[in-house]
């Protein structure tokens, strides 16, 4: 199916290969086509005037009063041009085309007396002969046309197959392959080699970038976990006082920090991707509230039975809003299904107006709020949002509260 | 198994503790970790690098193996994979870096799971508990879960199988021989054979085959998986099943498992 849609595909280079060569084609035909229309006539005008001069010429010179019966002795009977130019010159021919249906050759002598002789020739044998010489100018320079033009298009089609590996491959390197590639490097020495060898270059300097990226954000990983993690551990043995619990607490709020930054980190490099399957969004959901032990009340509006998505990713969004909601806005927060459309709102003062005109941006939370989170749980939101595919968009409800608005993609979207 | 139980060890009232082999470079996670698993009643005892850990996984003392990945000499990968050409003790990996680069590393060397550090003592020790599970249950403990699956499957089967031959019907539900073409287990002594030639799996290995086995010619979904096998909630990673799967296509035949795609696995009869 595809295939034939493609070969129907009427701005495809091939059609337009295909028109050009058909224009050409066309133009020669036409310009030859006219020499030999015009060169025929010109002959056949010469063969015409010398028959009618023979003819002309034997009556005059026989005494058959048969052969005389064609000569026209009238003037008046004669076409005026030929009248002007016999007496002008002596003798005149003139090719008259009047009568559509039956051409004449006229050619007259001015005899010694001065009168004026003529005699036609019908010349409609001859016109009937270069009318079938147009028609089949015409029908062969349609037939060959006919076989050349298809013939130039799938001759177009070897360098658009190429072509259309390059735009595979580019869209494959878009979608996250970075191993993919052209490979026509050096087998042809045209444009869609250079193409080809362009992508493949590119997508092998991006490749390198990408991964240097990802070493580098393995490595702060590893660095900054390790002493964390004996941190972590070393913090549980304390004996249990006042003092240890500001440790605790403390030693959470980095743990959370590095992580954040870290997810940030690998979100930037591009190398996080969904395991989208089906799953119950309301179930998720609220799975998900339910896990952050922060207060919301969840409604369900007409939620599609299974949407497909990446839980864990959903989950990651959910607990950062209504944690967010939580520390930034105030209570109650309600968060809201409508079909693959999940709302969260509070009833605090609304998002600050930096964030509804850039979005959230690292560290910048509304100065009233500095001091308490970071300001990249909603960074986090929105990259993790992007890998699922989804939209987070940040609005303010017209009774105050701030609104997160994260819009799945329909699942019949990711069936087609 | 290569290894008893602790808790069945021969003619302890009270059961010996049970050993975990830490191999860590980090002096500070080195010794918190082994300070806080002794809290909870572990014995520890720990290597700062890979060559010292082989040496002490030698003398055989250990339960458990808890590795980091990130060793000086001998990394944790390697060590893991020098671990797994003779033994199928359980090896749970530790990972700072947390990429595809260590985690699947890790798989693929033959390690039964993985955290991610920092990782809360509890979190640690939960993995630690359900990977004891899995090594450690025997044919005669009935009641741990993996029993109670097995002794459901063998009745199962017997109804439906044309494939399947119950071994020794003296002892019918709690012994049975399943046969997969060449593949045959023996859900009662717990050995796996190829073609006649006994199979060493690694404990999360046998346990997943067992699992399989249960459901013969059933779809499984990696969730479902995770959770029988591993005992993960609803956050485990699916690498884990997937890496296992693949050590177990190598160990019993590739064909033995089919993948289903955008599904999980089936087990061919």
């Amino acid at each position: 199916m595809g295939t034939v849609r493609s070969l129907l595909h009427w701005r495809s280079l091939r059609w337009k290969i295909a028109l050009l060569v058909a224009v050409a084609c066309g133009a020669i035909a036409l310009t030859v086509g006219l020499l030999v229309h015009r060169s025929t006539y010109e002959r056949s005008v010469n063969d015409g005037a010398a028959r009618a001069f023979s003819v002309l010429d034997t009556a005059l010179g026989s005494t058959n009063p048969d052969d005389a019966s064609g000569l026209v002795h009238d003037p008046a009977q004669m076409p005026p041009e030929l009248v002007r130019e016999a007496r002008a010159h002596g003798e005149a021919h003139v090719f008259d085309e009047s009568n559509q249906y039956r051409p004449e050759m006229w050619a007259s002598r001015k005899l010694p007396d001065g009168q004026l002789v003529a005699v036609s020739v019908d010349m409609t044998p001859d016109q009937l002969s270069r009318a079938a010489l147009d028609r089949h100018m015409w029908k062969y320079s349609l037939l060959v046309l006919a076989v050349v033009v298809p013939l130039s298009a799938l001759a177009a089609e070897l360098p658009n197959r190429r072509l259309r590996r390059v735009a595979r491959t580019a869209r494959r390197i878009e979608t996250g392959d970075l191993d993919a590639r052209t490979r026509m490097r050096g087998r042809t020495g045209d444009e869609v080699a250079e193409i080809s060898v362009t992508v493949d270059s590119m997508a092998d300097s991006l490749r390198d970038r990408l991964l240097s990226e990802q070493r580098f954000t393995a490595d702060v990983a590893h660095e900054l976990r390790t002493p964390l993690m004996g941190l972590v551990t070393s913090a549980e043995l304390l004996p249990e006082s006042e003092a240890t619990d500001l440790v605790r607490d403390r030693v959470q709020v980095l743990r959370t920090l590095v992580e954040d930054l870290l997810e940030i980190s690998r979100l930037d490099a591009g190398v996080e991707h969904a395991e989208p399957r089906p799953v119950v969004l309301a179930e998720v959901v609220r799975e998900s509230l339910a896990r952050t032990g922060l207060d919301a009340r969840l409604t369900v509006n007409n939620a599609p039975a299974a949407a497909e998505t990446d839980p864990r990713r959903l989950d990651r969004i959910l607990a950062n809003l209504v944690i967010n909601a939580h520390r930034h806005g105030s209570g109650p927060v309600e968060v809201t299904i409508e079909g693959t459309t999940v709302v969260v709102r509070d009833h605090g003062p609304g998002f600050p107006d930096s964030l509804l005109a850039e979005g959230p941006q690292r560290f910048r939370t509304g100065t009233a709020e500095r001091g308490r989170g970071h300001g990249l749980g909603l960074t986090v939101a929105s990259g993790q949002a992007r890998v699922i595919g989804a939209s987070l968009g940040f609005s303010n409800a017209a009774g105050g509260g701030a609104v997160a608005t994260l819009r799945l993609p329909s699942t019949d979207a990711t069936h087609t | 198994m290569s290894h008893a139980a602790p808790a069945v060890g021969p003619g302890a009232s009270t059961p010996a503790p049970v050993t975990i082999l830490l191999v860590e470079d980090d002096e500070v996670i080195r010794r918190s970790v082994a300070m806080a698993l002794e809290r909870y009643g572990y014995h520890v005892i720990a290597a700062g690098d890979g060559l010292t850990g082989l040496e002490l996984f030698r003398e055989g003392r250990h339960d458990l193996l808890l590795l980091d990945v990130m060793l000086p000499g001998l990394d944790g990968i390697g060590l893991c994979r020098r671990i797994r050409e003779t033994g199928t003790d359980p090896i749970l990996m530790m990972s700072a870096r947390g990429d595809a680069l260590d985690v699947v590393s890790g798989l693929e060397a033959g390690a039964d799971d993985y955290v991610v550090k920092p990782v809360d003592t509890a979190v640690l020790v939960a993995r630690i508990r359900s990977l004891l599970r899995r090594a450690t249950f025997t044919p005669t403990a009935a009641g741990t879960g993996g029993r109670a699956d097995q002794a459901g499957s063998p009745g199962r089967l017997d109804q439906s199988g044309q494939h399947i031959q119950s071994g020794e019907s003296g002892q019918g539900q709690q012994h049975a021989r399943l046969v997969f073409g060449e593949l045959a287990i023996d859900t009662g002594g717990l050995e796996v054979s190829l073609s006649g030639e006994p199979v060493a799996l690694a404990p999360t290995e046998l346990r997943l085959l067992l699992e399989f086995a249960a459901n013969p010619g059933i779809v499984l979904d990696r969730q479902t998986l995770l959770r029988n096998v591993w005992d993960y909630g609803w956050d485990g990673d699916t690498r884990v099943v997937d890496l296992c799967v693949q050590r177990l296509r190598k160990k019993i035949g590739a064909e033995r498992i089919e993948t289903v795609r955008g599904f999980g696995y089936k087990l061919r009869r």
